[in-house]
């Protein structure tokens, strides 16, 4: 096992080379950043120049590339266009999607895993009928539909029934209430619980959008895995043995349902913090999605460049993750 | 076969209502299994082996309509409580599967599997039950069984899968062992070998077999009393030398004829035309009528019972006789169907 998951460390390695790369080429075709100043006739050549010679640009690709990628490797992933140095902004942007996403995909998995496994278990049942129409429902909407929908009609109603109308109880705006620093004018910013209960109330919304959408996949995804297990051989013979029909079920069909859930459960972890782009946008959250709209239409090499290898580390990462629970999980993988 | 009946079949029938109508996989079978008997039962792929037997465990899906008798001990299974057909599946009526590659779950090692079996009926602690596991892999000669059990089914050669399972269905004793296939997904010499050990075991925990197949060559040593299925049916039923050697309804022969051990010498192959007919509309009459080169007008209309051809010699068709007459009844396969006799078709 120790083996098994050193090898897929080491094999990360030269993936991770690869990508840092792809990643360089495809931000240095993106755009020139200095594209404004050289529209701008009032800028004199040799300021561009100048600029030009501060960015690398003047540089052959290879040495550029050499440039960044052995800073990279230290966590220096330099400095923006207005000087400003990137990692901490990414760093900012990471932890506002982490905190959205993060918690929706735990929901959205244990909603739909329990709910996958009682459909299947009860196949054909109303229950299997209406969580398949309404999975199916979700499935197939836009996530700008629902989140379009919580922001605009159903926080309104909520904070309307609420009473809250003036001070709305759920916000629909940003991840915290500005300013958020703890000071003796603003006292509602002050200890753990009044952070916390902040988060909560921007967070119901965007989590709620995201987990509606998320959930109704896994739930599709699990039910299909267990009804295949539940009508394995080994299922048959786990009841043949005359053991209680509960753990024929948790023992032997769960059990082994899990396994192809969990994989792919872990590349979706790798894969969305790269952010939800659309609920982000819809609450007006400063998260990964954002930054990365940004960065593309500003132009913005050095943001763009660590926003890819970040987001590319993590994928990477989590596939690791995937293949080593998958090991975990399935003893025939191991010795492979 | 002499003694008490311990498993009692009586017109039993199974039904799988699906979208087209109904699939009548059993069609009142029939048989009952005394203590220490070996019975067989063969037939074509579809004809209701499984499915009977599976009735026999109350393992058919919750869709399935279940009529007809199925009494052990005196127990009656048809209708009764889960709880009840829990406390004797695996304990007091065990099964093999035919599938060893799949029927192990490849998640928990062998011994973790085989003590899940003991303490399903029994109160070992976890420990005892792994020392028990491993005296059972010992029993069915797996060599080096205290390494083995703690291995997973991958791990494991079809054979060895297999003889786990043998374990399995011994662990608790039980009275009926249902032998589905065991060997049919096995290489033919070590079919040889789980078929001997199974033999060797049943005797050990005096168990009955229903040992299924659909190869005659399988059986022919080893069972006391042989039924032959066709169509959810028993068609005839007997002892080997009654199947093998007086075959009565030409579906027995046929299945012979298209047997290379049976067949025997330097008789040819020839296998059965056609194909058994849907169980989801069965037309009126003798179900093999479409495929039977004596068919007669009869025949498309009433569907014959089971009847006495001879002492413990059952066979469900209306020319018996003829067939009885005939000096090399396998012949008529080589004809086409309805030749009159004399025409020999031999080229
Ligand atoms: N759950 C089910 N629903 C509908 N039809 C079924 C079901 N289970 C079995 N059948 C049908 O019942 C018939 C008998 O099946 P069974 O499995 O008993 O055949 P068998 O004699 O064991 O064949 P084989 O030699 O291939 O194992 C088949 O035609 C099969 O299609
Ligand atoms: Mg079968």
């Amino acid at each position: 096992m120790l083996r098994f998951a050193l090898r897929r460390l080491l094999i990360a390695i030269p993936l991770l080379v690869v990508a840092s790369i792809l990643v360089f080429v495809l931000v240095v075709n993106t755009g020139d950043p200095l594209e404004d100043m050289r529209t701008n006739p009032r800028i004199p050549k040799g300021q561009i120049a100048l600029q030009e010679h501060k960015l690398g640009l003047d540089q052959p690709v290879t040495v550029r590339y050499w440039r960044w990628v052995s800073k990279a490797v230290h966590g220096d992933f330099g400095k923006d266009n207005k000087d400003r140095p990137v990692w901490p902004q990414v760093k900012r942007a990471l932890f506002v999607t982490l905190r959205l996403v993060l918690l929706a995909q735990i929901i959205a998995v244990l909603i739909g895993v329990t709910i996958g496994v009682i459909s299947a278990v009860r196949q054909y049942s109303w229950f299997d009928y209406a969580a398949t129409g309404i999975s199916f429902f979700l499935f197939s909407m836009p996530i700008v539909a629902v989140a379009a929908f919580l922001r605009y009609i159903g926080a309104l109603r909520v904070n309307e029934w609420l009473g809250r109308t003036k001070n709305p109880l759920i916000k629909v705006q940003g991840d915290r209430t500005f300013p958020s620093k703890c000071t003796p004018n603003n006292p509602g910013a002050c200890g753990l619980r009044a952070g916390l209960y902040d988060f909560a109330t921007h967070a119901l919304l965007p989590t709620l959008a995201l987990l509606l959408i998320t959930y109704a996949g896994y739930s599709r995804f699990q039910r299909a895995s267990m009804l295949e297990t539940l009508s394995s051989d080994y299922t048959r013979t786990a009841r043949a043995k005359g053991i209680t029909e509960r753990r024929v079920i948790m023992r032997h069909a769960f059990r082994n349902s899990l396994i192809p859930v969990t994989t792919i459960m872990a590349l979706d972890f790798g894969a969305i913090i790269g952010g939800a782009i659309i609920t982000e946008t819809i609450f007006e959250w400063r998260g990964m999605g954002r930054l990365l709209i940004d960065s593309i239409n500003k132009i913005d090499p050095n943001i763009l460049l660590c926003w890819l290898m970040i987001t590319a580390t993590c994928v990477i990462v989590f596939n690791i993750i995937a293949d080593l629970l998958y090991a975990v999980l399935d003893p025939r993988i191991r010795l492979g | 076969m002499s003694g008490e009946p311990i498993l009692e079949v009586k017109d039993l029938t199974v039904g799988f209502p699906t979208d087209d109508g109904v699939v009548h996989a059993v069609r009142g079978v029939s048989y009952s299994v005394a203590a220490r008997e070996v019975v067989g039962i063969v037939g074509e792929s579809g004809c209701g082996k499984s499915v009977t037997s599976m009735a026999m465990m109350g393992l058919l899906p919750r869709t399935a309509r279940i009529g007809g008798s199925i009494r052990f001990r005196g127990q009656e299974l048809v209708g009764a409580p889960k709880k009840a057909l829990r406390a004797l599946r695996g304990s007091k009526i065990a099964m093999i599967f035919q599938d060893p590659m799949t029927a192990m779950n490849p998640v928990y090692t062998v011994g973790w599997q085989l003590g899940e079996a003991l303490r399903a009926h029994s109160d070992l602690s976890g420990r005892a039950a792994s020392k028990r596991a491993i005296e059972l892999l010992d029993l069915v000669g797996i060599p080096q069984p205290e390494r083995r059990a703690e291995q997973y089914p991958h791990e494991f050669s079809g054979g060895m899968r297999q003889r786990a399972m043998i374990a399995m269905a011994i662990s608790n004793n039980p009275d009926v062992i249902i032998a589905d296939e065991p060997t049919t997904a096995l290489d033919v010499t070590v079919q040889a070998q789980v078929l001997e050990t199974l033999l060797r075991l049943k005797d050990e925990v005096n168990a009955a077999i229903i040992l299924i197949t659909h190869d005659l060559g399988v059986v022919a040593g080893m069972v006391d009393d042989l039924k032959v299925m066709y169509a959810g049916r028993i068609v005839e039923s007997g002892t080997v030398d009654d199947i093998f050697y007086r075959p009565r309804m030409p579906y027995t022969v046929g299945l012979l004829g298209s047997l290379p051990s049976a067949a025997g010498g330097t008789d040819r192959l020839t296998p059965i035309k056609g194909s058994p007919p849907s169980l989801l509309r069965l037309k009126p009459g003798c179900p093999f009528s479409a495929r039977c080169p004596i068919v007669r007008d009869e025949c498309l209309s009433v569907e014959p019972e089971l009847a006495g051809v001879g002492p413990g010699h059952l066979a469900a068709c209306v020319a018996t006789d003829e067939v009885a007459a005939m000096a090399n009844p396998k012949d008529m396969f080589h004809a086409p169907p309805l030749v009159v006799a004399g025409s020999e078709a031999d080229t």
